[in-house]
């Protein structure tokens, strides 16, 4: 079945063009899943850390790279960490590979699942560290915004990147949205 | 090694992954990775823009290291 409307980029790209304040498939899904009970969802997100650890792990399999696969759940979401190894051909510079291999997981465990996978891939913690370095960018933006009382624009950012910024913004009692186009859409933090 | 790499990066999306063929072409300018799916799969290898395309072109260049690797998703519906 290659029916467009089936694609789960598809969803991802309309719920993206239609909704304003949200920002991507990663900002905007929350709303979008049917209530279920708590063990079930918990059990499905398990399903989908195994199904892309499989193909991952294949994947390292054929291209001789080394790296163990740790599977966990986050919050709302399975995540899938590499680890063990520096493996840079699988990140990329500025995670762009990290993107690309990330993108067609999700899409792996669709084929499987039938439903839109929000699984968070990382390698060698780069998330984890580009997170972290978000996190101290939006705590200064954030206090120069409480200064000034004027709004300000951080520099383009994947919608990961804005939705950890997002997320500290909101920590801190304040607003931010997001503005631009793909790939240059940036967030702006708000005066309160 | 990169088109089993890619062969199985795309038999893992498709619905019918037995259909899937990559050929290591060898052409004057280079290789390229010749990418077959069953015509009712085609869609979901390119996906909307040609984003999932662009994906598997990402991840294999960055296999392939320096200069990158070619892919061409062949639509065998047109016979090209």
């Amino acid at each position: 079945m290659s029916d467009q409307l089936t694609d789960p980029h598809n969803d991802a790209e309309q719920q993206t063009t239609q909704a304003p304040d949200a920002t991507s498939a990663d900002e905007a899904a929350d709303g979008a899943e049917a209530p279920e009970s708590p063990s079930k969802r918990a059990q499905k997100l398990e399903q989908e850390g195994e199904i892309a650890a499989d193909y991952l792990e294949e994947l390292l399999e054929i291209a001789d790279l080394d790296g163990d696969l740790d599977m966990d759940v986050e919050g709302d979401r399975a995540t899938v960490s590499i680890v063990g190894a520096e493996l840079p051909e699988l990140v990329g510079e500025d995670g762009e590979v990290l993107d690309a291999l990330q993108e067609l997981t999700r899409l792996a465990v669709y084929r499987e699942t039938g439903e839109r996978s929000r699984l968070m891939l990382d390698v060698s913690g780069h998330r984890a560290d580009r997170r972290a370095d978000l996190e101290r960018t939006a705590e200064s933006v954030i206090a120069q915004v409480r200064e000034s009382g004027e709004r300000a624009e951080l520099d383009p950012m994947t919608p990961f990147e804005r939705k950890v910024v997002h997320d500290a913004v909101a920590a801190a009692g304040l607003r931010s949205e997001s503005e631009g186009v793909e790939p240059r859409r940036y967030v702006v933090v708000l005066p309160a | 090694m990169l088109a089993d790499a890619l062969e199985h990066l795309v038999r893992g999306i498709v619905e019918h992954p037995d259909d899937v063929q990559v050929r290591d072409k060898q052409m004057r300018r280079g290789s390229v990775l010749e990418v077959r799916v069953h015509p009712s799969d085609l869609g979901k290898v390119i996906g909307r823009g040609g984003r999932t395309a662009t994906a598997f072109r990402t991840v294999v260049g960055s296999l392939a290291g320096p200069g990158g690797a070619r892919i061409d998703f062949v639509d065998v519906d047109r016979r090209r």
